[in-house]
């Protein structure tokens, strides 16, 4: 395949008022992968989701996506759950999805065996008949969710799936996004949640105040930003570990430690220093978190409500 | 267009279903009905049976309101002999209808100074029977052709009961002043009996029509059909787009089809259920003509006389039109707001303006073929209702019904245009509602 991006977001940029929201943002989805667009809070996430959706229109730049340059042509192809969820409160389960599925294009009675099927697979199906205010906020989001992949969209676009679902939820919801990445679906989704992230997408857009900081391949970034930490247990004097070379910050404790490396630093030399003096139990190469990759990334920066503040002092 | 079809019916359901749709549907008509009737009722009946006291000054009215018994006596047995049946029967029904309690006073000097005491009693300042008012006769009632009845009473504004004194002394000089140049009592009834006026309105096929009051009181009842629908369901799609916003299942619905689309599913939606109320309403009082058609057949009340049925579809084709422009309104005003307070608050003085037809009911119902009738058939947005009033009570020319409709429905396109944008750019932004400045922006660009 020649090009096998999905979606390409081109220099958009987005200005409410005074704030720049989303500032000469690109990136690319590729087709077939969980794509994880993370940031804080006021990042630009929802503003940049809300504009490939075509609720928004940028103010400058360009959004292509499944090959088309308007969001109008191809809508009934993408699937989407909002941050602030809307569903008719008053509505019966299955009635609602019924009417989402017609939304978007599907006939009824295709639509009415994709959302018995998606009912039962999300464990919601004694609650057909039920109405949406009725339901727990939990199974409201997953009533949400099926909303999104009802219509068997091939780009899916999930803002904040993960958040108010407990963790038996989160493990169902994550599991069936694997089977939709292994059914061919391509997915993106925003999440502030680092250690949800980890163990969710293939690729990451990291944004910070409007522009992406980073973006590539999860293990990429990793390679390329992270510093590995080895974790080892020993016995014998561990006093000379923190001056071995590529080691920038160690703990030591009485049979065991921490040691952060430079990036690049091998850990195989490491290992082969500490077994000629110390008898090693255990040794743990463990790659960086996002989390880490993040905080040094965005740094002190993220201090504080990011948005509002730090926008302005940009302008 | 199936995404349309999917909006309209999830809101006609949405509507049809609640219990106030339901209520409103059976109980309306009873309460339009109620509404009607009841200060009509309340002032040809009364409240309460009026007790009023006849100072004459002529002394010669006894025979008129020979009341100790109470019931007012307009015709004395001898006058009775030389009247019809049917006369005696209609003012025996206007004096039960009219419960008066008559006290005659013959006064022999100056009338205003006997009626003191009664004056005293009528403000409460003797006690016994409460009066409601006293009627006093100067002296020279027949032979001053200037004469005046002075009527007192605590509510100046009982103008039934004033009359129907006046009309009984009135009818009782008359026949004196005529008894006086040597007329004959059957003579002077015959005189003074009054010819009646029956209204009969002439249409194009020539046809005839009697029933001008009633036709009167059709025009408003349709009237009322035709606005009462288009704000209760302007104010649910208004209120609807309000709710879609805060619960923003907006981003969905303008995420999955275009504005326009949205807009429209929404607005017939509701239409729908304007016209499923209606209809219900219009079908309830067909069986209501048909039951008691043979009754009111009976009694020489003929339907058809006052009600063409030319009516029925115009009133489709007016209510339609009607209720499109209304709503757009309403849409607007929702799609502009955060909250309905907010909304309600926006949209008072435009309906203010959009109930305009509705003020100028009477002079139009009235004069259904003057200038400001016409006029205002004509002004875009108040031709449905006004073009209806006039066709309910009149023949307007075809060409102006024509031009009206046309006129109707290059309102509504222009206002669906400008509404789905507005409500495009309306329904996200978030936050304070938009200036008139920015409003004109979003026309512009969206």
């Amino acid at each position: 395949m020649p090009n096998d991006a999905l979606l390409k977001v081109e220099k958009v940029t987005k200005t409410f008022g005074p704030v720049r929201a989303v500032d000469d943002l690109s990136f690319e989805v590729r087709a077939g992968t969980i794509t994880g667009l993370l940031g804080r809070n006021g990042a630009g996430k929802t503003t940049t989701l809300r504009m490939i959706n075509g609720i928004f229109l940028p103010d400058t730049g360009s959004i292509e996506l499944l090959g088309a340059r308007e969001v109008a042509a191809v809508r009934d192809r993408v699937g989407y759950l909002p941050e602030e969820r809307g569903l008719y409160r008053k509505m019966k389960v299955l009635e609602h999805l019924l009417f989402l599925a017609a939304i978007k294009g599907q006939p009824p009675v295709r639509a009415r065996q994709q959302a018995e099927k998606w009912l039962e697979r999300f464990e919601l199906a004694d609650k057909r008949a039920a109405k949406v205010e009725e339901l727990s906020k939990g199974n409201q989001q997953k009533v949400q969710i099926i909303g999104a992949l009802l219509h068997a969209p091939e780009l899916i676009i999930l803002d904040e799936p993960l958040s108010g679902l407990d963790p038996v939820n989160v493990v169902l919801v994550r599991g069936i996004l694997q089977e939709l990445r292994a059914a061919g679906k391509t997915v993106l989704l925003s999440t502030h949640m680092m250690g949800e992230a980890e163990k969710t997408v293939d690729d990451i857009v990291l944004i910070h105040l409007g522009r992406a900081v980073l973006a590539g391949g999860l293990d990429e970034v990793r390679a390329a930003y992270g510093t590995d930490t080895v974790h080892l247990a020993f016995e014998g004097d561990g006093s000379f570990l923190p001056t071995l070379p590529g080691v920038t910050r160690a703990r030591l404790d009485t049979n065991a430690a921490e040691l952060e490396l430079q990036a690049g630093a091998s850990t195989q030399a490491l290992l082969s220093a500490a077994m000629g003096r110390l008898r090693i139990l255990r040794f743990e190469v463990a790659a960086p978190s996002l989390e880490q990759i993040f905080i040094e990334k965005v740094g002190g920066d993220t201090l504080g409500e990011p948005a509002a503040s730090s926008e302005e002092v940009r302008q | 267009m199936n995404k349309v079809i999917a909006v309209l019916k999830r809101e006609y359901l949405e509507v049809v279903r609640k219990k106030s749709f339901i209520i409103m549907t059976v109980l309306g008509p009873f309460l339009m009905a109620a509404l009607m009737l009841l200060p009509m009722l309340l002032v040809t009946r009364g409240l309460e049976e009026k007790h009023v006291v006849v100072v004459d000054g002529t002394g010669q009215l006894a025979a008129v309101f020979s009341g100790a018994n109470g019931e007012a006596k307009e015709a004395s047995p001898e006058e009775l002999s030389l009247k019809d049946a049917s006369k005696l029967n209609e003012r025996n029904q206007m004096a039960k209808a009219l419960a008066l309690r008559t006290e005659y006073v013959a006064a022999s000097g100056d009338p205003r100074a006997a009626a003191q005491p009664y004056l005293d009693r009528m403000l409460g300042k003797q006690g016994k029977v409460k009066l409601d008012g006293v009627l006093v006769v100067g002296g020279d009632a027949f032979s001053n052709p200037d004469a005046e009845l002075t009527y007192f009473s605590r509510a100046a504004t009982d103008f039934v009961t004033q009359e129907r004194l006046g009309g009984m002394v009135n009818r009782a000089v008359s026949r004196g002043r005529l008894a006086a140049k040597g007329i004959a009592a059957d003579e002077a009834d015959q005189i003074l009996r009054r010819l009646k006026v029956e209204a009969i309105k002439l249409t194009r096929t020539g046809e005839e029509k009697r029933g001008g009051e009633l036709g009167f009181l059709v025009a408003f009842v349709f009237v009322a059909l035709l606005m009462i629908p288009n704000i209760i369901y302007g104010q649910e799609v208004m209120r609807g787009i309000v709710a879609e916003k805060s619960e923003r299942v907006m981003e969905i619905l303008i995420s999955s089809m275009p504005s326009m689309s949205l807009l429209s599913g929404k607005i017939l939606g509701l239409a729908a259920v304007g016209l499923t109320q209606v209809g219900i309403w219009m079908a309830m009082g067909s069986l209501l003509v048909i039951y008691a058609g043979t009754g009111l057949a009976m009694s020489g009340f003929d339907p058809t006389q006052f009600l063409s049925v030319g009516i029925i579809p115009a009133f489709f084709v007016f209510y339609v039109l009607g209720y499109l422009i209304y709503v757009c309104v309403y849409a607007v005003g929702g799609a502009i707001s955060n909250s309905e307070k907010e909304a309600q608050q926006f949209m008072g003085p435009l309906i203010m303006v959009m109930m305009i037809p509705w003020f100028l009911a009477m002079p139009i119902i009235s004069n259904p073929e003057s200038t400001l009738a016409t006029a205002i058939s004509l002004i875009p947005v108040f031709t449905p209702i006004t073009m209806f009033m006039r066709i309910v009570v009149s023949e307007p020319p075809f060409w102006q019904v024509l031009l009206s409709v046309g006129l109707s429905v290059a309102t509504i396109v222009a206002m669906l245009w400008a509404t789905a944008k507005i409500f495009r750019v309306g329904i996200l932004s978030y936050g304070k509602r938009p200036t008139a400045v920015e409003l004109w922006r979003w026309l512009k660009v969206a």
